[in-house]
């Protein structure tokens, strides 16, 4: 195994290093633009030039690899001489046009440029203008005066999306990113692009020029649109979510998320119903007080005439926490109930990161509800026949129209919902949950990882968790189920879920732990310093 | 040690305590000052606000105003460099796309809240394009409403007056 020094720093490193790893583990930075972890080294942009005592010109860190006895200096005086004529270089014609760029403020380039160089322009003639604005798909547009041709894209769209949509044509400085003759850059991972273009060349189409970049907060969350559950950052701006980034996961999805589940945060974004209403047989709805809501969801219930008569429509959109607290309603006061299984129905995947299953934590409400001895049918096969009230946790079910005529025919119907739906009109007694990104909680992806969700939108105080009706419900007919936080109930779950055995609230960390896991120390930086780093 | 001064009044002298030698003597002040004020007014203390307005000086920080190009379009990109830099939080844009090949950007809205300014010029400090000043040398304006005190885009416009200053910057 080689050895070496950086900065003065030994450290022997796995032969086929490169030295800009080598470096990472001793905690030295190099500044970059084309190396990307995820993508191949194309070591074209030349940012990473260090000095080294094995060659007389200066090597490209992300590419070279390291040598038995070598010196690298990052920081010498010539290094500092060459990062300077590199950028001087790449901004050479660049617009920089920050006022208008959506890049600015996470723009690897102007972090660079006052780090490394803020030289003023030294060129008199007129720059080189090229295409601005250009539509390349339905999710991304391009700048290509902006671009530095690192073609970040270009590998992402081979090796990551496995569809070849975009190219950079002509030479030197006519040099531009474009797609294939008649090709658009439509793949199902398009905007992926626009996270990993260290410019702001690709930009996203739906969040262009709604927030500038700085006067957003993140937090850490996950997907809600697939079984696969990708690590996002909801950024969120005035209590609103403005889009949706990935976040580097290597258990779940490495660096990317899909374009749909991108933008599936706007599905959620209008038509909140947030105040418990109670609806009359004459249809004329009043609104309650929670207390009174969940008072009336329980009289509903004890009027069916024996729990037997009552219907819960159990989701795996719940989280782990709140399908234990339901799992625990339905094996306590209403053990005698019959239970449905709702959700989305089944869609496409592929063998990238979308799966068919479209909810998010299918495994872990099925492990939960297996090990505590919930069995629920499958909505389809509802038929309605003796149930004299239905519960509905959730209103991310697709039904048949059946289905919901027989829920319909139902003579009292509770539905714990988030918005405007087919759900909430049936309801005659509504209450308002929380939605995914309101929710401190966890989900179980379809591989049995355990991620934590993290409330990134203050919700209407009016809103729940399902977790916390059911214990409310519970509690109305006389059981002891009472907890205070999602770590005291996931500790619960914990205890009596053989696949959650041994996995802990906080040492879920940032990348989740696998079923399993439970032994195992929490892996990987903290959330912060991840999401500075996600490039 | 601190000393302390007394000093006493010696009470009233007889020309005070006669009462009357002092009325006189207040009402010849006022008299002069009358006579001073009706035959010259040059020496007026006061000014006759609001035909007479004084003149600020070049620097005064008054009502913002909005820029245009040469071809009267907003200079404004709605890049929020204001409104980010503004410690009153009263700045409002809704940036929107141009259409245009060059400058892309341009407010839908721009409102400023004037009742929250509290006149600072960051603003002006922070506009990377000499789009936005505040040397109106106005106030703003009592009104009976507080919507009429945000003003929008509009407003800030009818104020406004071409800049020069090159956007864009050199070797475009
Ligand atoms: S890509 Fe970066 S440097 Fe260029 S205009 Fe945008 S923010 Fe400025
Ligand atoms: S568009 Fe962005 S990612 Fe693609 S080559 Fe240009 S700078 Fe790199
Ligand atoms: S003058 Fe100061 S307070 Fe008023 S709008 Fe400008 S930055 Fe805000
Ligand atoms: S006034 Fe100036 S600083 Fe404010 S948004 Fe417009 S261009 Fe930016
Ligand atoms: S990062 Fe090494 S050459 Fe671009």
């Amino acid at each position: 195994m080689p050895t070496l020094k950086i900065d003065g720093q030994e450290i022997t490193v796995e032969r086929g290093t490169t030295i800009l790893q080598a470096a990472e583990q001793l905690g030295v930075q190099i500044p970059t633009f084309c190396y990307h972890p995820g993508l191949s080294i194309a070591a074209n942009c030349r940012m990473c030039l260090v000095d080294t005592n094995k060659a007389p010109k200066p090597l490209p860190a992300c590419h070279a690899q390291v040598m038995d006895g070598m010196e690298v200096w990052t920081d010498s005086e010539k290094v500092k001489r060459t990062r300077k004529a590199v950028l001087e270089f790449i901004l050479l014609n660049h617009p920089v046009d920050c006022p208008i760029c959506d890049q600015a403020g996470e723009c690897v380039l102007q972090d660079h440029y006052f780090k490394y160089s803020a030289q003023p322009s030294r060129l008199f003639h007129r720059k080189r203008h090229k295409a601005k604005a250009k539509v390349l798909g339905p999710n991304v547009i391009l700048d290509a005066e902006r671009c530095i041709l690192c073609t970040r894209c270009v590998r992402f769209c081979d090796e990551i999306a496995k569809s070849s949509q975009l190219t950079i044509v002509n030479r030197g400085e006519k040099s531009e990113i474009t797609t294939f003759p008649g090709k658009l850059l439509d793949n199902p991972y398009a905007a992926n692009t626009v996270d990993i273009c260290p410019v702001g060349a690709l930009t996203s189409r739906d969040f262009r020029f709604r927030t500038r970049v700085w006067m957003l907060s993140s937090e850490r969350s996950v997907c809600p649109e697939c079984a696969r559950g990708c690590t996002i950052r909801v950024d969120t701006f005035e209590n609103v979510p403005r889009r949706y980034k990935p976040v580097h996961n290597p258990k779940v999805n490495d660096w990317w998320m899909c374009d749909a589940g991108r933008a599936s945060f706007r599905d959620y974004l209008g038509d909140r119903m947030e105040g418990p209403t109670i609806v009359a047989a004459d249809g004329r709805r009043t609104a309650v007080s929670t207390a009174k809501a969940v008072e009336d969801a329980a009289r509903a219930i004890q009027a069916a005439g024996g729990h037997h008569k009552v219907a819960v429509i159990a989701s795996p959109w719940l989280t782990n926490e709140d399908a234990y607290l339901l799992a625990r309603l339905l094996t306590g006061a209403l053990a005698d109930a019959r239970v449905y299984m709702g959700g989305r129905a089944a869609g496409a995947g592929d063998d990238v990161l979308i799966q068919a299953d479209k909810n998010p934590n299918r495994r872990g409400v099925d492990a939960i509800f297996a090990a505590l001895g919930v069995t629920a049918q499958p909505l389809a096969s509802f038929a309605g026949a003796g149930v004299e009230t239905v519960v509905v946790f959730g209103d991310n079910h697709d039904a048949a129209e059946s289905v919901l005529d027989a829920i319909k025919a139902v003579p009292r119907r509770v539905v714990a919902g988030t918005r405007m739906s087919p759900w909430w009109q049936l309801a005659t007694t509504f209450l308002p949950l929380r939605l995914h990104w309101e929710k401190d909680g966890s989900y179980t992806n379809f591989e049995g990882v355990v991620q934590r969700l993290r409330r990134a939108v203050r919700a209407a105080s009016t809103c729940k968790s399902e977790g916390w009706y059911a214990m409310k419900l519970a509690q109305s007919f006389g059981d002891a189920l009472a907890f205070d936080t999602p770590q005291d109930i996931f500790a619960a779950v914990a205890s009596a879920v053989p696949e959650f055995a041994g996995l802990g609230w906080s040492a879920l960390g940032d990348h989740g732990l696998r079923f399993g896991e439970g032994a195992a120390p929490a892996a990987g930086p903290s959330a912060d310093a991840q999401m500075e780093a996600s490039p | 040690m601190a000393t302390i001064q007394v000093k006493r009044r010696d009470g009233l002298s007889l020309a005070e305590k006669l009462y009357i030698p002092e009325v006189m003597r207040g009402m010849v002040v006022t008299t002069r000052q009358l006579v001073k004020n009706v035959f010259g007014h040059q020496d007026i203390a006061t000014r006759q606000y609001p035909e007479v307005k004084k003149a600020y000086p070049e620097r005064f920080r008054g009502r913002h105003r909005l820029t245009w190009r040469d071809d009267g379009s907003v200079r404004c990109v709605a890049c929020m460099l204001c409104s980010t830099a503004c410690p009153a939080n009263c700045i409002h844009i809704v940036a929107g796309d141009r259409g245009d090949e060059k400058i892309e950007k341009y407010p839908v809205s721009f409102e400023i809240d004037l009742l929250v300014c509290v006149y600072c010029g960051m603003c002006v400090e922070a506009c990377p394009c000499d789009a936005i000043r505040m040397d109106t040398g106005t106030h703003p304006m009592p009104s009976f409403s507080r919507d009429k005190q945000r003003i929008r885009k509009v407003q800030l416009l009818e104020e406004g007056l071409p800049s020069t200053a090159r956007q864009g910057g050199l070797g475009t």
